[in-house]
């Protein structure tokens, strides 16, 4: 098991109830500048803590564009709660120089907010 | 008042009415506020888009810009605002790149799910150049 943390991170946090969203489904896409679509890069789930590692290889963390897709719908609906948002998407842009990115979530089930971590 | 002035008397009466349907303001309604700088993302492009839910298709609805004050009334009218899946995208990159900066997030979609239209629904963007936050507001 690789003890070094990877190049790109997330953490999700149920802010309704104050918990880290275990369990919640999300995808790693990277947009391929030459045909502009999306190609997915892993799919992962997060674990006990809310935390997916292993999303990306630092190889294979080049600069480009990157989303995030959060099955945010599919989480709340796993706990028998409706949301307002069916999923959170987060685009975003890595530049050669970014070492390490963090993506963090904060969800309830009618808000969310991202941030740029390291 | 003859015939003839008494029916136009009428039509001038619904035009003023159908003026008034045209006022009212759109059920959806969004906020964009540049908390890096306090102050409200003016002049940033924004879109809606409906899902068709049969061909899962985004069908482009409404095109504006915020004003002074962050704002974009008349993004959509009171009889087409129908329930299903809807899509505000925001352009952050091209708003940060106008102010000179750059932005971790070239753009920002919400998508979101209208169950009852006949509610109002809020859905601002507080945003800075590396985060940003959306809730459902009224």
């Amino acid at each position: 098991m690789c003890s070094v943390k990877g190049p790109l991170t997330t953490h999700v946090l149920n802010t309704g109830d104050g918990v880290p969203a275990a369990r919640m489904a999300l995808s790693l896409h990277r947009l391929d500048p030459h045909m502009t679509v999306w190609s997915l890069v892993t799919i992962g789930t997060t674990n006990e803590d809310g935390r997916c590692p292993g999303l990306i290889t630092s190889d294979a963390f080049t600069p480009g564009m990157y989303k995030i897709r959060f099955e945010t719908g599919q989480y709340w609906e796993s706990l028998g709660q409706s949301s307002f948002y069916p999923y959170v998407e987060i685009v975003f842009t890595v530049s050669a120089a970014d070492q390490s990115v963090h993506v963090p979530l904060l969800v309830s089930r009618y808000s969310y907010s991202t941030y740029r971590g390291s | 008042m003859n015939r003839l002035q008494h029916i136009r008397g009428h039509i001038v009466l619904t035009d003023k009415y159908m003026n008034m349907a045209a006022t009212l303001p759109s059920p959806l309604t969004t906020h964009v506020l540049n908390i890096a700088q306090g102050v409200p993302g003016a002049n940033m492009t924004i879109i809606l888009y409906l899902l068709d839910p049969i061909s899962s298709v985004w069908n482009l609805l409404t095109t504006g810009i915020t004003n002074d004050d962050g704002r974009c009334p008349g993004l959509i009218k009171k009889e087409s605002f129908i329930a299903g899946v809807y899509k505000l995208r925001f352009e952050t990159g091209k708003y940060w790149d106008a102010l000179g900066e750059t932005c971790f997030y070239p753009y920002v979609e919400v998508v979101f799910t209208i169950t009852d239209p006949s509610q109002k629904y809020h859905v601002p963007l507080i945003l800075s150049r590396f985060s940003y936050s959306t809730y459902r507001g009224s």
